[in-house]
């Protein structure tokens, strides 16, 4: 599935996308974590940090780590507070 | 009189500089705090909702808070409240700084300006009293200008807070500024306008004590070390501006006065493609440590980029040359203008001048120059400038052609950077706004952008989540701390307590506050009743109810669901 990163967290990823395989929420921040270090102070285990939140597929948002995830997927990880 | 507070308020009548301190009592400081609340209570005490919002006799309150001046972060803020000249409807404008400090240690919580001064004049306070002086040599000049020119005059150590020509002009959307920052929705800038008063200086020595100065200093370090971390990166980091490609992404970002939520050179305008072209830096307001006003390289100068700006100058009016749409945040900031008002207010003339119902050819949607140009015959007053300096609504009033259907606001004012059709809890916080479409009193944006909604098909579960969001707001305006610290919160009502007992003594709980934000949005709405409020305001411009979002079918938010939201708001609201 294909990982895209908006504003802080593409920053700090120094990418805005990249290609991971996991099942679940949880699996993929774990790797996320292992595999872009910058990205994780925005992480505890397997949860984004209350002020970050993910997306999948440009739907919905979701925060449980069992949450499945499918080879097509489209997560995104951004800042959860959007106002400004 | 309780810690934090002086228990008073400074009621000034700057028609002849006559002054008293009016005694405030523990109770009503405690039932409505300071800030956005304390200003309301003192609006509905002098009447002012049945009043002209330019007239001489109604009030303009500056209120501060038990907090200012203390270690907080982000705690040196004041409110400016007043009747909206654009709206009819209550206001309360927030900014930043030195102004908040200041203003309180003149020994006072408030300063109530009624009447009307027979020229141009600065209003002085400072230890030899409250004084009127001349205001002529800074007729027409910028807020900046204005504000340095006065500490020149005065002395380094006064504060000053001023309007730009728009306020002279009575620009119904014109803003008061203080050290670059402006109290900027809803009109105040032309409320100080219409009392002849250019600017308020002030200087001051008075010190509220507080009541646990040793528990108070654990809690600043706390927060302040917090305040250094994820929770505000965005922030630090990037600033407001970064939710400009997040919003284009979700279809969620206002093009072409709100034709599209998708905008195809939104990137041109992003912070993360201006830091490559531009040199940038951070500043903060005293008493922050965030830091999150990003400057970014203009000319010899440089200009405080912010989304809001960036959405309403630059994608809401089409516009994608970075340099326009940053010249055009600096020139409303020089003239004292509102950005959002301004942008959405242009934007609609652009989209009336495309089909034919407006004859100024020039003004187009795409043009940096037509922008611009728009932005100085607003700020003067001047051709079709006098028009939109009355505001969306009243323009399409004149425009005729039912061109109100697509007029960018509720109750009158424009409507920020979030398109209500795929934000849909965020499209009732601004159909029930008590100062009318606004995301700094409503954070149901928040709700969107989570797990709890779905945010293009929202139901009425969505609704407690949006009262939860604008009581918080009423809390945090009135205690004041700034709103961008609010993610580093585990518990904020139950630390909001804690930061009121050490400051002012007060046995206060979480529970307690939380019917106290109850109370203040309440004070709001009473306000509004007073000056003829009715349920029919409650709603959005037709546009949003009518048509899907022509990139994304699945947001659409049809009349009937909006209605029901806004009932079940008010039904759990018990109005």
């Amino acid at each position: 599935m294909y990982v895209e990163f908006l504003g802080v967290p593409r920053q700090r990823a120094g990418i805005s996308q990249l290609e991971v395989q996991a099942e679940t929420l949880g699996q993929l921040l774990r790797t996320l974590a292992s595999e872009i270090p910058p990205l994780s102070e925005f992480m505890a285990v397997d949860r984004l940090h209350s002020s970050f939140i993910a997306n999948l597929n440009g739907d919905r948002f979701i925060s449980d780590p069992a949450t499945p995830l499918v080879k097509d997927d489209h997560v995104l990880i951004l800042s959860a507070d959007a106002g400004g | 009189m309780p810690f934090g507070y002086h228990g008073c308020y400074l009621r000034i009548d700057v028609s002849n500089g006559t002054s008293e301190y009016v005694p405030l009592s523990e109770t009503v400081l405690r039932q409505y705090l300071g800030g956005s609340g304390l200003g309301v209570k003192l609006l509905l005490d002098e009447g002012a909702a049945v009043m002209d919002p330019l007239a001489p006799e109604v009030p303009l309150v500056f209120a501060f808070s038990p907090l200012v001046g203390s270690p907080l972060t982000t705690s040196a803020k004041f409110a400016v409240v007043s009747k909206s000249p654009l709206t009819g409807r209550i206001n309360d404008s927030l900014a930043s700084s030195g102004f908040a400090i200041a203003g309180k240690a003149c020994g006072c919580d408030a300063i109530v300006l009624v009447g009307r001064v027979a020229e141009l004049s600065v209003l002085v306070i400072d230890e030899a009293g409250v004084r009127m002086e001349s205001a002529a040599e800074y007729r027409g000049a910028t807020c900046r200008a204005t504000e340095t020119g006065l500490k020149a005059r005065l002395g380094a150590n006064y504060r000053v807070a001023s309007i730009g020509p728009a306020g002279e002009h009575l620009v119904r959307y014109a803003t008061i500024s203080h050290d670059g920052r402006h109290a900027g929705r809803g009109g105040s800038g032309a409320v100080l306008g219409a009392k002849n008063v250019k600017a308020i200086a002030l200087r001051g020595s008075h010190r509220a004590e507080w009541a646990n100065p040793g528990e108070l200093t654990t809690i600043s370090k706390s927060l302040s070390k917090r305040s250094f971390g994820p929770a505000t990166a965005k922030y630090r980091e990037l600033g407001t501006a970064t939710n400009l490609l997040t919003f284009n992404r979700f279809g969620a970002l206002p093009t072409r006065n709100f034709q599209s939520g998708t905008f195809d050179e939104a990137a041109s305008l992003s912070p993360e493609q201006l830091s490559t072209t531009r040199s940038k830096t951070r500043e903060s307001c005293v008493s922050c440590t965030i830091g999150c006003e990003h400057i970014y390289s203009l000319g010899s100068g440089g200009v405080r980029v912010e989304y809001e700006s960036l959405f309403a100058l630059g994608s809401l009016c089409g516009v994608s040359d970075p340099e326009a749409v940053l010249r055009a945040s600096q020139r409303c900031d020089e003239l004292g203008l509102d950005t959002i008002s301004t942008g959405g207010t242009i934007a609609f003339a652009m989209e009336c001048v495309e089909r034919g119902w407006l004859d100024e050819p020039w003004l187009v949607f795409g043009s940096g120059d037509a922008l611009l140009r728009a932005i100085d015959l607003i700020g003067s007053r001047q051709g079709i400038g006098n028009l939109l300096a009355e505001g969306s609504r009243r323009a399409a009033e004149v425009i005729g052609h039912n061109s109100i259907e697509f007029a960018p606001q509720v109750k009158g004012l424009e409507i920020p950077g979030y398109e209500p059709r795929a934000l849909q809890t965020m499209a009732l916080g601004f159909a029930v706004g008590a100062r009318g479409a606004d995301h700094n009193r409503s954070g149901a944006y928040e709700v969107d952008f989570s797990d709890k909604v779905d945010r293009r098909h929202v139901t009425l579960d969505a609704v407690r989540h949006a009262i939860d969001t604008e009581d918080k707001a009423a809390l945090m305006d009135s205690m004041i701390i700034c709103k961008f610290l609010r993610g580093v919160f585990e518990d904020f009502h139950a630390e909001a307590a804690e930061m009121l007992r050490s400051v002012t003594g007060w046995d206060v709980s979480a529970e307690e506050l939380r019917e106290t934000a109850k109370r203040i949005v309440s004070a709001k709405r009473q306000f509004n009743l007073l000056a003829g409020w009715t349920p029919a305001e409650d709603t959005l411009p037709e546009r949003f109810l009518s048509m899907p979002l022509p990139n994304d079918p699945e947001a659409s938010l049809s009349r009937q669901r909006l209605d029901s939201l806004v009932a079940e708001y008010h039904r759990q609201r018990g109005w």
